[in-house]
């Protein structure tokens, strides 16, 4: 049923760009939106509703990834440049809620882009994620960070 | 000072002493996944002087090597470790 | 004011590949070289790539650079796992500095499965 919707929206957005007539990237955004939000007041459907919380996740998530993107370089820049000597890496068992495989992938991925973290493996059962990361202070804080920030995001939007 | 000025004398010059450097480590890594880190890391290196290249020259189409160049760097990394973890195995 | 917005997005990207490179010089070991250097770089040339969609401005040219860099942010960190995954089978030091390996006896050597902490306990 989402799906559906998603199809609908598409195809409104095409109809404003080809009835427009003018085919740049801001107008494809506009068409966007502009057909998400009839579709918001046409739908009256209580199980259609939740496409229409999902987009807004959606761009919140990418608006938080790029500020942790951005804060976590920084981070590592301070370390490279000033000095490594007061590192404390290591690697830490990290348990998963995620089950599916494009959740465990997303999760991975996103953890391994942020700088000072990388995910090494993924135990062959799915219930522990291996990161390895530059800078430990406290491991229950660290693992908490982890399930809080990305993990709880990711599986709003999946599920 | 123009665009043309800074990108070709002052950021060029960056990225390629960036490549040096990362070609040093490449010499003397200790062991082989530095080695192909340090190819990872030129690849990445190569696509942003490829792009600044097709900003200097008007060129669009050399955006188009970029992709291909990036896919190859991928591809090297995957059979890079899928054989060096055979070759652990047999030991 | 087109040239200034290029001109930023390209140096701030060409500073981050210039930290990568220094960080890889410097770091002490493989796994933190490896922290360092992968995602910065990938920002950096996202952002080169970025400014160079700015500067033509064509239709083709932002979709085939937006196509460049989802492939980069998909790509790259799963060369970063095979990589460090490999360089802990072959035996590369964690440097001296480490304070926890959970990883530690958890790979079976003959079959390169990886067990979790709840399958050793049994």
């Amino acid at each position: 049923m989402k799906s559906s919707i998603f199809l609908n929206n598409v195809l409104l957005m095409l109809m404003w760009v080809i009835l427009t007539g003018d085919s740049t990237f801001a107008n494809f955004t506009f068409g966007f939106l502009l057909s998400f939000v009839i579709l918001r007041i046409i739908t009256v459907n209580r199980e259609d509703t939740k496409y229409f919380r999902l987009v807004p996740r959606v761009i919140a998530f990418i608006l938080f990834f790029i500020y942790e993107l951005v804060l976590a370089n920084l981070q590592a820049a301070y370390f490279v440049i000033v000095s490594h000597k007061n590192l404390k890496p290591g690697i830490v068992g990290v348990p998963l809620d995620a089950k599916s495989d494009i959740e465990i992938t997303f999760l991975t991925n996103l953890v391994s882009l942020t700088p000072g973290t990388l995910s090494i493996d993924v135990s062959n059962d799915r219930k522990v994620l291996y990161v390895y990361s530059m800078h430990i202070k406290d491991r229950d804080q660290f693992v908490k960070n982890i399930k809080n920030g990305f993990e709880k995001r990711i599986l709003n939007i999946t599920r | 000072m123009t665009l043309n000025f800074y990108l070709t004398y002052i950021l060029l010059p960056i990225l390629i002493i960036s490549v040096i450097l990362i070609f040093i480590r490449f010499l003397k890594g200790p062991s082989i996944a530095d080695r192909v880190i340090a190819i990872d890391l030129m690849v990445t290196c190569s696509i942003g002087i490829i792009a600044f290249v097709s900003i200097i020259s008007h060129q669009p189409t050399f955006l188009d090597i970029t992709m291909i160049i990036a896919l190859i760097g991928f591809l090297s990394i995957v059979a890079f470790s899928y054989y060096l973890e055979k070759r652990n195995k047999n030991d | 004011m087109i040239d200034i917005i290029i001109g930023f997005l390209a140096t701030i990207g060409v500073m981050f590949i210039f930290l990568a490179a220094v960080g890889f010089i410097r770091m002490p070991d493989t796994y933190l070289r490896m922290c360092v250097t992968t995602k910065a770089s990938t920002l950096g040339s996202g952002l080169i790539l970025l400014s160079a969609a700015v500067f033509f401005g064509e239709n083709g040219v932002i979709s085939r650079v937006i196509a460049i860099i989802l492939f980069l942010f998909l790509t790259v960190p799963v060369g970063a796992h095979l990589i460090a995954r490999v360089s802990y089978f072959i035996g590369v030091q964690l440097w001296k500095g480490t304070i926890m390996d959970e990883l530690k006896g958890k790979y079976d050597k003959q079959s390169h499965e990886l067990h979790s902490e709840r399958e050793l306990k049994k």
